[in-house]
């Protein structure tokens, strides 16, 4: 009797616990399907800004843009990143490396890492792989991105 | 056992290995075939040799980087010993069809010419979509053609023709251009020759025997390779079909900026570097994935880019070797692919 009534005590005293730590993981209300979509929103307006960079002369001198060698994003990588990069010189940032495209191939200016314009290039080009696993530090490999039917690539 | 000039002879004298012995001293022997090509059964074909350069994608721009990878073609080409017969260039010379871009390419081909080698050119959608090919055509003439050449039948074609686009979005002749200029153009729509040039081509084969060797020229793959990036054309179906009736066939194409390589019934089919830039591998599966280029270095001008030569023997054999300035091409594939 006496043990089965230990037992109850214990049983209770798990749901009261149990009971508190949901509580307190639920601290704020779940993201309504409004606040998704316009989140998502944000998202896809970054990626779309970085759509028209990643096409446009404008970050080079020579009239070549990032998709004269990546259309579609194809073969820039960001799951492989950070990497040792032998053309940088060291472990580069997917950043780091968009800027050495923009220096050596494009012949235009570095764009501050923590522009709009680096992470709007970012955003696409991670967009582009979406659902691939990451592979940080691969080196061995070109992988072509989401196989794309129609559109830009993205919604 | 070293085969020697000597016991190749005798070997064939004893087994009457005629084929055989008909291209002994053809650089196709000892070839590692990664993909096995056939030869004619019986051929009339005066060995030669040809070169194939393309996807120059000229800009307008003085002493542009690409204006120096043309150049360096144009001058390996013309250094070549034995000298080709001559060469076919295969599209996109021009980046956005500017008559300066177009007018500068001239000038650099127009160097195989002073060297007496003679040129054919068709053109690609970097070409044509500025002024719908009105200045490449005053330049070059007609954009498909034919010729014999020691008893081989050379076609081209211009497989980049596409529906208007442009009339209905209100687009002027710049925006219709750089919709295009983008290989992944969300409104351009696939591209083919047309009704007009596969009524031509039925006419242009219609009274060549089923032996005739044939080697046809188009910008871009005649198999459906990626769509997404027009690495097909429209109407493939209806060329192969016209084409079926030969014994053998050799596509060889522009476009892809690529090593890439494919078969289909009587046809053999690939795809010629570009001397401007390599475009990635689309993310569909090679239907030879052995036959692909090795990664390039982007800090390098001249690699993942080149130009093909092709010796075609008395057989019909073709033997493809892509003419690289660094180390893009695989071992295996160096001595060449056999067509």
């Amino acid at each position: 009797m006496k043990n089965k009534r230990y037992i109850l005590t214990g049983v209770f005293a798990l749901a009261i616990s149990s009971l508190i730590f949901v509580n307190s993981s639920l601290g704020k209300p779940p993201l309504s399907e409004e606040d998704l979509k316009l989140m998502n929103e944000e998202l896809i307006n970054l990626v779309k800004k970085g759509d028209e960079l990643w096409h446009s002369e404008k970050l080079g001198t020579n009239g070549l843009s990032c998709a004269n060698c990546h259309p579609d994003a194809a073969n820039s990588n960001p799951h492989t990143f950070p990497k040792f990069q032998e053309n940088v010189g060291k472990v580069a940032t997917l950043r780091e490396m968009i800027n050495w495209c923009i220096q050596i191939p494009l012949e235009g200016k570095t764009l501050p890492e923590d522009s709009e314009e680096m992470k709007a290039l970012e955003a696409y080009s991670i967009y582009m792989y979406r659902g691939f696993k990451l592979k940080p530090g691969d080196n061995q490999k070109a992988y072509p991105p989401v196989e794309v039917k129609e559109g830009a690539g993205y919604p | 056992m070293k085969i020697s000039r000597r016991n190749l002879f005798k070997l064939s004298a004893t087994a009457g290995l005629t084929a055989f012995t008909a291209s002994a001293f053809s650089p196709l022997v000892g070839l590692v075939n990664v993909a096995q090509a056939n030869p004619l059964k019986s051929s009339k074909v005066k060995p030669f040799n040809f070169a194939v350069i393309g996807d120059a994608h000229l800009y307008e721009a003085p002493n542009h980087r690409f204006d120096k990878t043309l150049e360096r073609a144009v001058s390996d080409v013309v250094k070549m010993r034995p000298k080709p017969d001559f060469v076919v260039f295969i599209g996109d010379l021009a980046n956005f069809g500017k008559k300066e871009e177009l007018l500068k390419g001239k000038k650099i081909l127009d160097r195989l010419k002073k060297a007496g080698i003679p040129y054919k050119i068709i053109p690609g959608e970097h070409d044509w979509y500025l002024d719908l090919g009105k200045f490449w055509k005053e330049l070059f003439g007609s954009p498909y053609w034919s010729f014999n050449h020691n008893g081989v039948h050379f076609i081209g074609l211009n497989s980049i023709l596409v529906e208007d686009y442009w009339t209905a979005k209100g687009m002027t002749p710049w925006e219709r251009m750089l919709a295009i200029a983008e290989l992944e153009c969300h409104v351009c729509g696939l591209w083919g020759v047309g009704e007009k040039q596969i009524r031509w081509l039925e006419k242009d084969v219609k009274n060549l025997s089923p032996d005739t060797p044939i080697v046809i020229f188009t910008h871009s793959p005649l198999w459906n390779y990626y769509p997404r990036w027009n690495f097909q054309t429209k109407d493939a179906d209806a060329i192969r079909q016209i084409l079926s009736k030969f014994e053998k066939v050799i596509a060889i194409h522009g476009h892809v900026h690529q090593v890439v390589y494919n078969r289909t019934d009587n046809m053999v089919h690939i795809g010629n570097l570009a001397t401007s830039w390599p475009w990635p591998y689309p993310p569909v599966e090679l239907p030879y994935p052995q036959i692909v280029m090795n990664r390039a270095d982007p800090g390098d001008i001249y690699d993942g880019v080149g130009f093909a030569t092709t010796y075609i023997d008395d057989t019909f054999l073709g033997l493809l070797k892509y003419k690289e300035w660094a180390d893009l091409i695989p071992k295996d594939l160096k001595n060449g692919i056999s067509l």
